[in-house]
């Protein structure tokens, strides 16, 4: 099985500019049409590019230090911007926020990236940030995706079925069980998306890891199974994740005598 | 009022203070003192707003008293597990909620809930307490959800007696239903008191429902019991002008 194996084509500036063309275009259309949105999208785009060179540079900085400090301190840059991205969200809907949710990303995202590259891929060293950097990547992205879902469908829930949960504690029922559905519904809007994700994989869609590293060169069955393996650990950290922030949180919206926190 | 049998729930000297919008402390019950007896009957009426609900929630803990104490067969109900208070003290709610499934499958819910076995639907004690309710045997595979409000009222109030409480709470039981339903459940309720002894609370600023089931009735309003004693006494001879007003005019308080 032989597959010619050719270096990617390096992008000069000028391949840059004429590929922001394209949403150039798409804004000045937005402005001339007074539809709006022009400048969000022009700000958008600038965020981005700079945020990517940053990180571009930054990772060929740590690349070649070949040492476990920069890469922990880079994981650990990326997991309080989690936390950050997910407090704007949701710190109003949950009580005692950063204790629940700090946790639940400390035990679900870098449980699963932690047990993925040293069982599954094993580098070596084993911190290689190579590795690390990008799964930790992809790992928390989505899990904070499906975390902040399961915690918007858990408060809502609990605000609509107050009157369901009131006559489960009437009736003798521990808060626990008084949440069973809220909580059912929570974790479901939290899979939701990865289960489609997963059903459309290879059908519809060419996920973006695997389209990267054909683009790269890399055997496209390698890249498979690279695939393969990287959605086991997302769908495993997104489901652990909420799980975890899901059980652990619910107790806030109960005081200790098993009643409904006003 | 005088019984001389002990009390099953006593009352004493119960306050709640709540936080209203300006963050200062206001008092929505005040120095209650009440008792409910195996067998009978208790309403407390008043006008809406006046601090019903409030008691009652405190009676089961759904929420926590500010002052005073409750005592259930003498120990204080803080002394309780939650969960056991929960299963001898049964709360009611204004509004029925029944569980999506069968009418059985909700009888069955609060079993569950307690980690007990639940019973079959022909369990000879389910049927006499449906009989008791006036809740029919042949219901018990409809869907719930498609009873009418009263016939989940109804059924509502099978599901909180299966368990075999010691004490029924009930908060405006009657306020979406119509004269001939509410008739119809007054009569449901006293047989079941009667005969299960249950010690009755039934919190309500419906005068008519009041009349036709207290044996025992007290008169709340802001917060304060302001009259109590024997229900045909109260309400023959209002001796407070609060109470008197609340009786008076029948059609001011038919809305």
């Amino acid at each position: 099985m032989t597959v010619s194996v050719k270096e990617i084509i390096e992008l000069a500036p000028h391949n840059l500019l004429w590929a922001s063309g394209a949403l150039l275009f798409a804004a000045s259309l937005a402005w001339s049409r007074r539809i709006g949105q022009a400048r969000s999208l022009l700000w958008g785009a600038l965020r981005m590019m700079l945020q990517l060179l940053a990180v571009g540079y930054a990772l060929r900085w740590i690349f070649a230090a070949r040492h476990p400090l920069p890469t922990l301190l880079m994981l650990l840059v990326m997991g309080g911007f989690a936390l950050q991205i997910m407090a704007g969200r949701l710190r109003h809907k949950l009580p005692g926020f950063y204790r629940i949710v700090s946790t639940s990303l400390l035990a679900g995202c870098g449980g699963i990236t932690l047990y993925f590259c040293l069982l599954v891929i094993g580098p070596s060293p084993w911190y290689d940030p190579r590795y690390l950097i990008p799964l930790a990547g992809m790992i928390i992205g989505n899990s904070i995706n499906g975390a902040c879902l399961a915690v918007e469908r858990f408060a809502a829930e609990m605000t609509e079925r107050r009157a369901e949960i009131e006559t489960a504690l009437c009736l003798g029922a521990s808060c626990r069980m008084a949440c069973q559905g809220p909580l059912r519904n929570a974790f479901q809007a939290a899979l939701l998306p990865s289960i489609n994700t997963m059903a459309a994989m290879g059908v519809v869609s060419l996920p973006g890891m695997m389209t990267g590293q054909i683009l790269s060169g890399t055997d496209p069955l390698t890249a498979v199974k690279y695939q393969i393996a990287i959605m086991c650990a997302i769908v495993g950290s997104v489901a652990l994740t909420s799980a975890l922030l899901l059980l652990q949180g619910y107790r806030a919206y109960f005081t200790e005598a098993h009643q409904l926190r006003c | 009022m005088s019984s001389p049998a002990a009390a099953v729930l006593r009352i004493e000297g119960l306050g709640k203070n709540r936080v209203d919008e300006q963050g200062s402390q206001v008092a929505v019950l005040r120095d209650v003192e009440l008792s409910l007896f195996a067998g009978r009957i208790t309403v407390v009426i008043g006008p809406s707003g006046g601090g019903k609900s409030t008691l009652i929630r405190l009676l089961n803990r759904l929420e926590e008293a500010s002052k005073g104490r409750v005592l259930l067969d003498g120990q204080d109900i803080r002394r309780y597990d939650p969960l056991q208070l929960r299963r001898q003290v049964a709360l009611l709610a204004q509004k029925p909620f029944v569980f999506s499934g069968t009418v059985l499958e909700n009888l069955q819910r609060p079993f569950q809930f307690q980690g007990r076995i639940p019973p079959p639907g022909n369990d000879p004690q389910l049927r006499e307490l449906m009989e008791l309710c006036q809740l029919p045997v042949s219901w018990l595979q409809r869907d719930a959800g498609s009873l009418s409000v009263g016939q989940q009222q109804r059924l509502c109030l099978v599901r909180s007696l299966a368990t075999g409480p010691e004490v029924l709470l009930l908060d405006e039981p009657t306020s979406a239903l119509d004269r001939p339903t509410v008739d119809g459940l007054a009569v449901s309720l006293r047989a079941v008191c009667r005969k299960r002894q249950l010690a009755v609370l039934l919190v309500t600023h419906d005068l008519h429902l009041a009349e036709i089931i207290a044996d025992d009735l007290a008169y709340l309003e802001d917060g304060r019991i302001l009259e109590q004693g024997n229900a045909a006494e109260v309400l023959g001879r209002p001796r407070t002008p609060a109470l008197q007003r609340f009786l008076t005019p029948p059609t001011r308080e038919r809305n």
